[in-house]
């Protein structure tokens, strides 16, 4: 417990996960952000497709000219506009996955670079306050695959989506509310209680 | 060497590629938290990095496989226990780049993605990624339609894993849907089939031609077939023989039930069908694709009246057979065991194009699927193969699969008592014989269950045996023989004789000790009331003999059967057409086409050079593949003549009333069983007994045995000579010295 590597390693463990906390806050306000501008895009969707649907010719709307070709311009700056808020946050949660991508990996980098001295004794010891090198090292980093496949899967949702189909535009904001399942976003928050204690009683030092 | 026992995955543990140890084990290895370690299980390997256990115990490993062999996938490995020494240390350095192939779920994503999408998307998931050389990393735990991907090639290729990192380039060489990848992988464990390769190398150049070599076929000019049709009774294999063929040829399969097109309401089915050609025709873009219509009699009956709802399918299904054009290369193979129910539209050149027929195994046919079969049990090496697939005439490859499946059963059985080593022995396939018919001949009329009689048990005859034998059992056992001296076997035998002289007893003594098949027919299962049934039902029972040939037909009282046309004052009566039936199924032009069985062809192409026992089955096989007649008649004279000419009855046997020798040898039998008074003399009885027939001579020894029992109560122990003089003075012959002379005098007279 004493020796100056455990003593590094746990330091920058305590760190990372502080970080994690922070970041957890970051991302669940991105996504609070997120849902609605999804939402709005999901209507502009079904607006256009209403639009492709109607014979405007058909209606007493026939009298403007152009109303078809120019609600269809609207319709789509819009959404460009809303694809381009989106955007920005999506770049905001990757500042998080990056964040945490380094952190993860820099502790990683520590624990080998003082390997020598840290046996799998010492990596594995554990106490009722602190949990096992081991075990806290393999939590960063599920969290940090968490983020990853989170990030993914919103990128692949956003990133896949194409005007010419438009019903795919619209389930867009149910296919990104199915990647939030309240499961997957406990697994953090179980980590951070499980390292509560560690990061209170290193404060003290 | 201590063993670990492999667990199931955490699930917290997926798809972050770790291999939980013990960590004692993991400082015996000398691996630290995060060292690459190579996993050997049986059937491939895994790429893992060694993690320790949360709850420090040793002898367990948990693995999740992000990165293993393409083996492993369709099975991951579970419930192993396996040795320290299956895991090694490897190291991984950075790779620079990779080459890889993306497995996608859909199609539509394939051709609307572009490739840079893809790129980045890989890229990203593949970061921080343990690889090994011709590995798959599975990909799912990211849940979007990107499955797998699997390594082609990696750079620096001095080693053979590494890391990706940010910096390492990936480089896509291509893009498949997962169904593609998952039948490539699927064709390495080939179900193995046995006595069809013949159709088998037929039917696979067909597909390979067009399909491998496009190019060729279209600078000759050629059209190349489109459509295959399998025909043959059920349970030869052809669904099967298709799975192999396409897995051979490496060829994507996509199978239609015809039960699953067909939809409730007007206009769905044959929207269903469209629905399958298109996405037969997307999956040919990625490779030969083969379009499998198994039991397309269900599909495509022939149609009748005007609306019925099959009629538009069948349409469809020829318009959309009529509407692949060359550039579609995916082929179509329809099975089917009704042929003859099929609409004759399709089977024109241009839709189905070639016709492939699968008859009933012949003899050696059989050995190979057995051979197959038993491959992988634990046999007894004392089993004789040949001798299983000579008895086993007229079973198809399912038969003899369950046959096998019974047999492995009885051993089991047997085995639970405890007794004796798991081995298959021969009297378990002896056992399992008896359960397990052939199927061509389940709903067969003749099938008749036979009490086995042996030779031994007719008294007397001797002649009549040995004529029997010769035409019977001597073309089954010395075909060399008959071939030698040019000698055909003879088409059928006819037995006649007065009424009660043991001519139904001889035949099935016949039967038991030939082991062919054996169908026997009465007047009761021919007749119906409808015009023509019974002449169809008599062709098709003459068709199902063939199946099963070598086959014994008896036709017991064929004079009321069949009838003469030379007496009969009604031309036209049922007895007439049975006749002719008859007249054409003995010796008529040929077999349908439908019947055609293997092995014919490469006799005669390849005759020298193989072994001896090879050739003398091969005989066998030759001689005995027509049906063989028997028919019993009391009234000879009743026959027609056209029946009784050489080539259909050959061999006229008459079936005498026994002489003094043989009654005494019948009363022996008879008496065999019975306990009799020391003082009874059978050979006064024998004299006693003039025109007596052998059923008489039966009758009387019952009646003894019933007098007995009626005079001395029921604690009779022996019958006394005198019940037997008794109950001689009560009966008469049932034969007559006139009736004997007309028997006797040559029947053409």
């Amino acid at each position: 417990m004493s020796t100056p590597a455990v003593s590094s390693v746990h330091q920058a463990l305590q760190k990372s996960f502080k970080n994690l906390e922070n970041c957890q806050k970051v991302w669940k306000s991105a996504l609070t952000e997120c849902s609605p501008l999804l939402e709005s895009l999901g209507n502009l969707a079904e607006q256009s497709k209403a639009l492709s649907n109607v014979q405007l010719s058909d209606t007493p709307l026939r009298v403007f000219p152009d109303l078809e070709d120019r609600l269809r311009f609207k319709l789509l700056q819009a959404m460009d506009t809303v694809l381009g808020k989106l955007n920005d946050k999506l770049s905001s949660l990757q500042s998080v996955r990056d964040t945490i991508s380094s952190h993860a990996s820099g502790v990683l980098q520590l624990y080998e670079l003082h390997a020598d001295s840290l046996d799998l004794l010492a990596v594995t010891e554990r106490s009722a306050t602190t949990p096992s090198i081991a075990d806290m090292l393999g939590w960063l980093q599920d969290a940090e695959r968490h983020y990853r496949q989170q990030f993914l899967r919103r990128k692949a949702v956003l990133q896949m989506l194409r005007v010419d189909n438009l019903s795919l535009v619209e389930s867009a904001p149910q296919r990104w509310k199915s990647l939030e399942s309240a499961s997957a976003e406990d697994c953090i928050t179980d980590i951070l209680c499980k390292v509560s204690f560690f990061m209170e009683s290193e404060l003290g030092k | 060497m201590k063993t670990l026992k492999l667990l199931s995955v955490d699930p917290s543990d997926r798809g972050s590629q770790r291999c939980r140890l013990g960590p004692e084990l993991m400082s015996a290895l000398g691996l630290k938290l995060g060292s690459p370690l190579l996993v050997s299980v049986p059937g491939g390997s895994c790429l893992c990095i060694a993690w320790s256990r949360s709850d420090m115990a040793e002898g367990f490993l948990q693995m999740d496989l992000k990165c293993c062999s393409p083996s492993l996938i369709p099975h991951p490995p579970t419930h192993l226990h396996m040795d320290c020494d299956r895991l090694t240390p490897v190291s991984c350095p950075k790779l620079k780049t990779i080459k890889i192939t993306v497995v996608v779920q859909s199609a539509s994503f394939k051709k609307h993605t572009s490739s840079s999408l893809v790129h980045e998307l890989v890229k990203d998931m593949l970061k921080g990624v343990y690889i090994h050389e011709k590995h798959v990393i599975n990909l799912e735990d990211f849940d979007t339609e990107i499955k797998y991907v699997v390594i082609e090639g990696i750079h620096p290729d001095s080693a053979s894993s590494g890391l990706i990192t940010a910096k390492t380039g990936v480089e896509i060489t291509r893009i498949q849907t997962v169904r593609h990848y998952m039948s490539q992988l699927r064709e390495e464990h080939t179900v193995s089939l046995g006595g069809l390769d013949e159709v088998s190398a037929s039917l696979r150049e067909m597909l390979q031609l067009p399909l491998l070599y496009p190019g060729t076929l279209n600078s000759l000019g050629v059209s190349c077939p489109r459509g295959v049709l399998l025909v043959g009774p059920p349970g030869v294999g052809k669904t099967l023989l298709v799975r192999r063929v396409v897995g051979d040829v490496g060829a994507s399969l996509m199978v239609v039930r015809g039960p699953e097109v067909v939809g409730s309401r007007p206009g769905e089915s044959e929207e269903q069908l469209r629905a399958v050609f298109e996405r037969a025709r997307s999956a040919a873009e990625e490779g030969p694709c083969v379009l499998f219509l198994d039991e397309l009699d269900s599909l495509c009956p022939r149609r009748t009246g005007s609306s019925s709802p099959e009629n538009r399918l069948v349409a469809q299904l020829l318009t959309l057979m009529d509407g692949m054009d060359r550039s579609d290369r995916f082929l179509i193979i329809g099975a089917t065991n009704r042929p003859d129910s099929l609409d004759p539209a399709l089977r024109r050149p241009g839709r189905f194009d070639r016709e492939v027929v699968i008859g009933a195994p012949t003899m050696q046919q059989r050995r190979s699927i057995l051979s197959v079969l038993c491959a992988k049990m634990p046999v007894c090496p004392s089993v004789d193969m040949m001798e299983l697939a000579q008895r086993t005439s007229g079973y198809v490859g399912a038969d003899l699969s369950a046959l096998c499946r019974e047999a492995a059963m009885n051993a089991i059985r047997e085995n639970s008592k405890g007794s004796g080593a798991q081995t298959l022995c021969m009297n378990h396939f002896q056992d399992a014989l008896k359960l397990v018919r052939p199927s061509c001949l389940r709903s067969s009329l003749g099938r008749t269950e036979l009490s086995p009689v042996s030779w031994e048990q007719i008294g007397g005859l001797d002649d009549v045996k040995l004529k029997l034998r010769q035409s019977i059992e001597w073309p089954m056992r010395f075909p060399e023989a008959f071939v030698r001296l040019g000698l055909s076997r003879p088409r059928g035998v006819l037995l006649f004789g007065p009424p009660g002289c043991a001519k139904t007893t001889l035949v099935r003594a016949a039967a038991t000790s030939s082991h062919s098949s054996f169908l026997s027919v009465s007047g009761a299962d021919l007749y119906s009331p409808y015009v023509g049934d019974s002449e169809k039902a008599l062709a098709q029972l003459f068709r199902q003999a063939r199946a099963c040939a070598p086959c014994v037909l008896f036709l017991d009282e064929i004079d009321s059967l069949i009838g003469s046309r030379s007496t009969g004052q009604t031309s036209s009566g049922v007895h007439t057409r049975l006749l002719s039936v008859l007249l054409n199924e003995m010796d008529g032009v040929g077999l349908k086409t439908v019947e055609r069985r293997g092995t014919e062809r490469i006799l005669q192409a390849e005759g020298v050079g193989e072994c001896h026992t090879q050739e003398q089955m091969d005989c066998q096989e030759v001689c005995n593949k027509d049906v063989m007649v028997v028919a019993a008649t009391n009234r000879p004279d009743c026959l027609d003549s056209a029946l009784l000419r050489p080539g259909r009855l050959d061999h006229i046997i008459y079936v005498p009333p026994p002489d003094q020798q043989a009654r005494l040898a019948i009363l022996k039998v008879c008496t065999r069983s019975m306990p009799v008074d020391a003082d009874v003399c059978l050979e006064d009885l024998v004299t006693n007994t003039e025109l007596y027939s052998g059923a008489d001579l039966e009758n009387l020894c019952k009646e003894a045995a019933l007098l007995a029992l009626q005079t001395e109560n029921m604690e009779a122990r022996v019958i006394k000579y005198t019940y037997f003089l008794q109950s001689l003075r009560k009966m008469r012959p049932s034969l007559t010295a006139q009736q004997i002379h007309t028997y006797q005098t040559p029947l053409t007279s």
